[in-house]
């Protein structure tokens, strides 16, 4: 009866561990999220952001919204000598203790049919997705092309 | 003795200078053969032809405005390099922005957006067969390509080249693709003191 009992116990506290472990939106944390602001017209813009992962494994990025446009793209681009190919990527992943950077040219959450114009200064809210179903908000910084290089330097390239 | 230190001094000055000269001329010939040349495009007010801007070193960017991250970073960059000029030379620059998609960049939409990089940029296209053989002609790539999983249906491969046009009109320098406006400053330094 005791041992059952330990037997149960265990179980329950195994089950009950993933509660305790955190979801991927915990072990996430977000740097220096930022959108960049389009020329008067037009409709697709990209986001940027550094992703920190504090917890012991992987993390995926799979996916990313926003009310303020009709669609939010994980995609990246490959410079194949001096051509750049921009393609969709099914997910971005962040080892554990490591940091994965979206960046002008490479990695960048594609903003696509955006309801209102980006302008400098304004803040998009834009939600992302992680392989566990946890999400996490972020307040992306709408910046100029003139204001980008603070953030590399911020960034430390 | 002394007379011959001089005699020496003298040859190596007079090699070295026809050696300069010599490389000097080779590169002004024979930089980019065959490559570059004159064109005429479309832009918000009137036709632009190359040649109407003999004397002035040319960047010329081939790209198109929905191109979302390529497109801006280069143009960003090159507006800070532009920036950091003095205004004597920036009069003797001008830069241009050629769609390759005149299908959707209408001439009003190239202005404004050319102007959003620098007031002195002008945005030009022309006819699809006619930006083809241009942009082949100075080494530009773009190619569509079909991809799956999204929402854009094709994407445009492209090259990301400034291309530096010299006073003479002739095709002298290419600046790859580059978000550093430092790089981009140093390549055109150089084309205005050549």
């Amino acid at each position: 009866m005791f041992k059952r009992f330990l037997t149960s116990l265990a179980l329950g506290l195994t089950l009950a561990s993933p509660c305790f472990a955190g979801t991927a939106a915990d072990d996430i944390q977000i740097i220096d999220p930022w959108a960049r602001e389009v020329p008067p017209g037009l409709t697709t813009s990209a986001g940027f952001l550094g992703m920190k992962n504090t917890g012991d494994k992987e993390h995926k990025l799979v996916a990313a919204e926003s009310a303020n446009t009709g669609m939010v793209e994980l995609h990246t681009h490959i410079n194949d000598n001096g051509v750049m190919r921009m393609r969709p990527v099914e997910n971005i992943a962040v080892a554990p203790g490591g940091t994965t950077t979206l960046q002008p040219g490479g990695l960048h959450l594609m903003l696509m049919m955006l309801k209102k114009p980006l302008k400098s200064g304004d803040k998009m809210a834009i939600t992302l997705e992680f392989e566990d179903g946890s999400k996490k908000e972020i307040q992306a910084e709408v910046r100029h092309f003139g204001m980008e290089k603070m953030n590399r330097m911020k960034m430390g390239h | 003795m002394k007379i011959f230190y001089w005699l020496f001094l003298a040859f190596l000055m007079t090699a070295s200078t026809s050696h300069a000269w010599s490389l000097f001329s080779a590169d002004e010939e024979e930089r980019y053969p065959g490559m570059g040349g004159d064109f005429t495009l479309r832009s918000a007010a009137g036709e632009v032809s190359l040649k109407d801007f003999r004397g002035k070193v040319v960047l010329i960017y081939f790209g198109y405005t929905s191109c979302p991250d390529v497109c801006p970073t280069s143009l960003g960059a090159l507006s800070a390099a532009l920036k950091k000029l003095s205004s004597s030379e920036m009069d003797q620059i001008q830069p241009l922005f050629i769609s390759i998609d005149p299908v959707r960049d209408d001439l009003e939409k190239l202005r404004e957006y050319a102007h959003y990089f620098h007031p002195k940029m002008i945005g030009m296209t022309g006819d699809l067969a006619y930006l083809q053989t241009l942009a082949k002609r100075y080494g530009a790539y773009f190619r569509k390509a079909e991809v799956e999983n999204s929402s854009l249906g094709y994407a445009v491969d492209h090259s990301s080249t400034i291309y530096v046009v010299g006073k003479d009109g002739k095709l002298v320098d290419m600046i790859q693709h580059s978000g550093s406006p430092k790089r981009i400053l140093e390549h055109i330094r150089g084309v205005l003191a050549y």
